[in-house]
């Protein structure tokens, strides 16, 4: 684990921005590495090396497949921040047995800084961050199908007899 | 026309709306007209009749098809097996494959059958519904409305009509029915013109999920069409976090789920500020 996570600065320094190939079983093997992130229009390019072997490349954002299924190094890796004309980028990937089992964007910012929002991913939502909306304030109520019996009682009736 | 029910409100004050309910499909079914944008002119009761009972139609037709409940629909025919789906008329097999459609594009969160095996595709048809009044809607030339059914809330245009300005739907908290999560806009300038919100106590379902922690009891998805957003809400609360995971990366939509706990997890739409 200490070797790998050497060997991980030591990508991160040489400017690779992904990895993720065949440990030992393939010294001086090359393999190409990529992701699909926004940042399209960089060039492709190959890291060479294997993990404990020492290792160089130069990092860039493409397209590729990851090393062969039945390698075992494992890890997290980030890049370096990369300037795109979409703006800087900055991805970390998820190494799992050799194959690249996630990437995700750590950075990405538009031309004036400002960060993008790229992922939809869910995050926790937390009870005192949300103004919880007033029903006088809303025009329509969702909520679980209620029955025609439990609408009675409903703030959307509230609301629809304000509007008869 | 004679002009009814003029609250007098001020013009600083909030929109001026016209509602209309009906019962049917075992919920009931709300309809909020805003003023005509040209003549900004608050729909008369009369307009509002009209136009619901439009709508009102459209709803009784399709659950006296689909509908488990009544012995004599189409759907309790298939159910019983006295018809087959190659019998069955167009618009059930054109439901069914939108279903399957679903099933596939869910990875099997949705489905149009029950754990026992009859065709249930009443997942789909209140979405439908919606969908075919939104669009009779605007063959009417209403162009800003809210279409509430049962808790699936479909809108067009906006409140204050003529404007930009969106329908603000709550959301409603499931621990406590008469209180709010949360807001939503909808409509307006937004791309989400539809929230529905799915229950795991809708059906008396165990909210305890098989294979760990606990589920989702209330799941609301805002999307641009109603039958995304109800699939979607439906297909989260059965297939848990995995099916939350899939439906944020594949589809333009906002989800807010909550946990039997009480806690909440929210992609970036629901998320404040």
């Amino acid at each position: 684990m200490k070797l790998r996570g050497t060997v991980a600065a030591a990508l991160a320094s040489a400017g690779i921005l992904l990895a993720g190939w065949q440990a030992g079983t393939q010294a001086g093997g090359t393999s190409t590495v990529g992701s699909s992130t926004t940042a399209a229009g960089t060039t492709g390019s190959t890291g060479t090396g294997s993990f404990g072997r020492g290792s160089s490349g130069a990092g860039s954002t493409g397209t590729g497949s990851s090393g062969s299924p039945d390698s075992s190094a494992s890890g997290t890796y980030k890049g370096t921040a990369v300037q795109t004309r979409f703006g800087a980028v900055q991805v970390q990937i998820t190494v799992t047995n050799g194959r690249i089992t996630e990437v995700t964007p750590l950075q990405l910012t538009d031309t004036d800084g400002k960060s993008i929002q790229i992922s939809n991913r869910a995050a926790p939502l937390l009870r005192s961050k949300v103004l919880a909306a007033q029903s006088a304030d809303v025009q329509t109520v969702s909520g679980a199908t209620v029955t025609s019996r439990a609408y009675l009682t409903s703030l959307q009736a509230a609301i629809d007899a304000a509007n008869l | 026309m004679q002009q009814i029910s003029d609250p007098g409100v001020p013009d600083t004050g909030g929109p001026v709306l016209k509602a209309r309910t009906f019962e049917c499909m075992g919920t009931v079914i709300s309809l909020t007209l805003a003023a005509d944008p040209l003549t900004e002119r608050q729909p008369t009761s009369d307009e509002a009749a009209a136009v619901t009972a439009v709508v009102e139609v459209l709803f009784r037709d399709l659950d006296e098809t689909f509908s488990l409940y009544r012995p004599d629909s189409e759907a309790s025919m298939l159910a019983r097996g006295e018809l087959t789906l190659h019998e069955a008329s167009e618009q059930m097999r054109e439901r069914y494959a939108e279903a399957h459609e679903w099933r596939l594009r869910t990875e099997g969160a949705f489905t149009p059958e029950r754990p026992d095996g009859v065709l249930d595709l009443s997942g789909l048809i209140k979405g439908h519904a919606i969908r075919e009044a939104g669009v009779s809607l605007l063959a009417l030339g209403r162009r800003d409305w809210c279409l509430n059914a049962g808790g699936d809330v479909l809108v067009s245009g906006s409140p204050r009509a003529g404007s930009a300005e969106p329908w603000n739907a709550g959301v409603v908290d499931p621990a406590d029915r008469r209180t709010l999560i949360t807001g939503y806009a909808l409509g307006g300038i937004s791309r989400h013109k539809a929230l529905a919100t799915s229950g795991s106590a809708e059906r008396g379902e165990h909210i305890w999920r098989v294979g760990g922690g606990p589920g989702f009891v209330q799941v609301s998805v805002a999307a641009a069409d109603i039958v995304t957003a109800d699939v979607l809400a439906t297909a989260i609360v059965s297939g848990g976090a995995p099916a939350l995971d899939l439906a944020a990366d594949r589809w333009d939509v906002a989800v807010l789920a909550v946990r039997s706990d009480g806690s909440m997890l929210a992609t970036p739409g629901f998320q404040p500020g």
